[in-house]
């Protein structure tokens, strides 16, 4: 078989198949792009325009100036961090518990922290409202951080508890014979060992109260709009705001594609992490 | 032993700092404020806004009437997403929650869910010691009473669309055709104005653009009620001669062989392209009309033939049981419904105005699709709220019109179909 016809059967079964599927997959994005920068007389025109003939990025102002959106990504960054810190401490101490000590009752906890995720969300809804609304923390960042943890926390002790399952004992005991005690142990060695697989919960921690909408929408009031709500209020009964929707998705999309680029290479070392044993 | 100490110790100060951090704030039901004192009576509103402009008018009705209410009314408005109708459940969730709003804005279908959970205030005691009472057609006020399920009004009177017929003159004109006073005539016109215009054998114009698919119903409803027939039984041999209507209409071409699934895109599309005479929708698609077709598009009420009903899209505002301050709640939603926050808002998004005064104000009369507007709403109705309401609209409705229509089923088979899905039995 000749060079040129491997290379040819080379592009045939493989690039082909690549270049497709990457098109299929960026093409959505492409749409929201051009979408974004298409003028009103294109946008709701009757011919298809696959790129505009006169883009323009009024869409992007209107967001910024008229729409204020700079509020509601605040607020959604507020929740989204504090929801994702916070689940990360509880979560990284509660697994190293359930992973260093056998004390009784363990396992049903375990099992308890797993069936909380068992209940759809709508069901906990008005209860967890009801108690917001007690607390005083109703309409306040505080009540989607909470929120957002009780359902994060649970699912992020059985990922981290995988984890730290694998790490073999003898790390904190040559630690612990060295002269350290438990918590220096846990800082000076778990904890740096731990850090692709916590990259790796926070994105996800972080990916789901920045994108959550049924907690958003109940919990906070003009004041602590989250994204999710704000780009569904473009949404009207009679009408959609295509240009501001999609203005808002391109700006949305930037700071998790951003955080994705940054925490790839662990993101992948975590998610991997315990999948092979030696 | 000691980890878990500290582990304890860390648990307890969270809980201290959440103690601490709630207890500084302010309780919602501290939010009320006692005129005596002179403070503001706080009134919280929800609302959805189909656009920016919408939302932004809303809240510029809102600041002048805390300016000029003289009563120490203060409104706050608050947008949330219409979300495909799921704004109602947000609402029912909030105010089964014990929070939520005083007054919201609303759709007549959610009545039954919130009225059976007693979430609503019984608007009737302000209603008939309110001197504009009158300012609204009785007719509206019945449609809300139906809503409810029973003898008491529970949601006020905002705004409505409703549904008329769209023409084009200058079709009517090369078909010497006037514009029809009876629905005898009506039939008469879909008949005349399907014609071969270009001489290719073909018909290339047809008299009426039916809507087959989803929602179809609503213009549907009129040719029942023509006939003398009624949404309380379609059985009746009334309302199968209604249908039998509809079904000729398109056994006999007159309208475009496409109807069984036309929807909204298809019938605006149809009659911009000049492919149909004569279709049904609302003011919502007027200024596309005019658009693209100029002066060559005017419009009339369904015509009456032994009664005469059309459809109702609807937008009105609630007082919640749990508002404290139900006078002032009252005042707000009052506002909106016949005083400038009425007038504003109409002009504002093209709907109808309920009340009368503002109907006959200039900027309403001068505009023709309004005009016919007004002129059909006190023959504008609603499909009976059911718990069924919903799937007969989505699917029993169209698979059973597009069975009738295709021969599959005789109009008294199909009304039949249709009696059973939205009662049951």
């Amino acid at each position: 078989m000749g060079k040129g016809k491997r290379l040819a059967t080379r592009a045939l079964s493989f690039c082909l198949p690549l270049v497709l599927l990457f098109g299929f997959l960026i093409f959505p994005f492409y749409w929201i792009f051009i979408t974004s920068i298409k003028p009103e007389s294109e946008l709701y025109g009757g011919t298809v325009t696959y790129w505009p003939k006169n883009p323009t990025f009024d869409a992007y102002r209107a967001l910024f100036v008229d729409y204020n959106f700079v509020k509601p990504m605040t607020n959604s960054f507020i929740v989204a961090a504090s929801a994702t810190l916070l689940t990360l401490f509880v979560a990284t101490l509660a697994a190293y518990a359930f992973s260093r000590f056998r004390f009784k009752g363990r396992r049903p906890l375990m099992i308890m922290f797993l069936t909380n995720n068992m209940f759809p969300t709508v069901l906990l809804l008005i209860p967890l409202y009801a108690i917001m609304r007690r607390l005083g923390i109703l309409y306040t960042p505080l009540a989607l951080i909470l929120s957002y943890t009780t359902f994060t926390i649970p699912f992020s002790v059985w990922l981290l508890n995988g984890y730290l399952s694998d790490l073999p004992m003898s790390l904190e005991e040559a630690a612990l014979v060295d002269g350290a005690n438990r918590p220096q142990a846990f800082v000076r060695i778990i904890l740096p060992v731990l850090v692709p697989c916590l990259v790796a919960t926070g994105v996800y921690i972080f990916m789901n109260a920045w994108n959550e909408y049924t907690f958003a929408v109940m919990f906070t009031n003009e004041k602590s709009r989250t994204i999710p709500v704000s780009l569904r209020n473009l949404i009207g009964q009679l009408g959609v705001q295509w240009d501001l929707l999609t203005a808002g998705g391109i700006i949305t999309i930037i700071p998790v594609c951003m955080m994705f680029f940054f925490a790839q290479k662990r993101l992948v070392e975590g998610l991997t992490a315990g999948a092979v044993k030696g | 032993m000691k980890i878990v100490k500290k582990f304890l110790a860390l648990i307890l100060m969270f809980a201290l700092c959440m103690t601490i951090a709630s207890g500084c704030r302010k309780k919602d039901d501290e939010s009320s404020y006692d005129t005596a004192t002179g403070e503001p009576i706080e009134i919280t509103h929800w609302y959805w806004a189909d656009t920016q402009q919408y939302s932004a008018k809303m809240q510029d009705i809102v600041k002048e009437f805390n300016q000029t209410n003289g009563k120490n009314i203060k409104v706050t408005a608050e947008e949330y997403p219409w979300d495909g109708g799921g704004y109602s459940e947000t609402l029912f969730t909030a105010a089964m929650g014990g929070g939520g709003p005083d007054t919201a804005s609303w759709k007549l279908t959610s009545t039954p869910l919130f009225v059976a959970n007693n979430l609503l205030a019984v608007l009737d005691s302000y209603i008939n010691g309110w001197k504009d009472k009158d300012d609204i057609d009785e007719n509206l006020y019945q449609v809300m009473r139906d809503a409810g399920g029973s003898d008491n009004i529970y949601v006020m009177p905002w705004n409505t669309q409703v549904l008329y017929v769209y023409y084009r003159p200058s079709m009517f004109k090369d078909a010497g055709v006037s514009v029809p006073k009876t629905y005898q005539e009506f039939l008469e016109a879909c008949r005349k104005l399907t014609r071969d215009t270009n001489g290719d054998g073909k018909v290339d114009v047809y008299g009426f653009g039916m809507r087959g698919a989803k929602g179809g119903q609503e213009p549907w409803g009129s040719f029942i009620y023509a006939r003398g027939g009624d949404f309380s039984d379609f059985t009746t041999d009334k309302a199968v001669a209604g249908m039998q209507d509809f079904i000729n209409l398109f056994k006999n071409g007159y309208v475009p062989p496409t109807a069984p699934t036309d929807g909204f895109n298809e019938i605006i599309a149809n009659f911009k392209s000049g492919k149909t005479a004569m279709t049904i929708h609302h003011i919502g698609s007027s200024v596309g009309m005019v658009e693209t077709l100029g002066d060559d598009v005017d419009a009339f009420p369904f015509p009456s033939g032994e009664s005469q009903w059309t459809s109702m899209g609807d937008t009105e505002n609630v007082i919640f049981e749990a508002c404290d301050n139900k006078d002032a709640a009252f005042e707000w939603v009052a506002y909106l419904a016949t005083g400038k926050g009425q007038e504003e808002w109409c002009k504002a998004t093209g709907n109808v105005p309920v009340s009368k005064r503002v109907q006959a104000m200039p900027e309403f009369q001068n505009n023709k699709f309004m005009k016919v507007s007004i002129e059909g709403a006190p023959s504008a109705g609603i499909f009976p709220i059911l718990d069924t309401t919903t799937e007969w609209i989505n699917t029993i409705w169209p698979n059973t019109v597009a069975a009738a229509l295709a021969g599959q089923k005789t109009a008294a088979a199909a009304m039949q179909d249709l009696q059973r899905g939205l009662y049951g039995g």
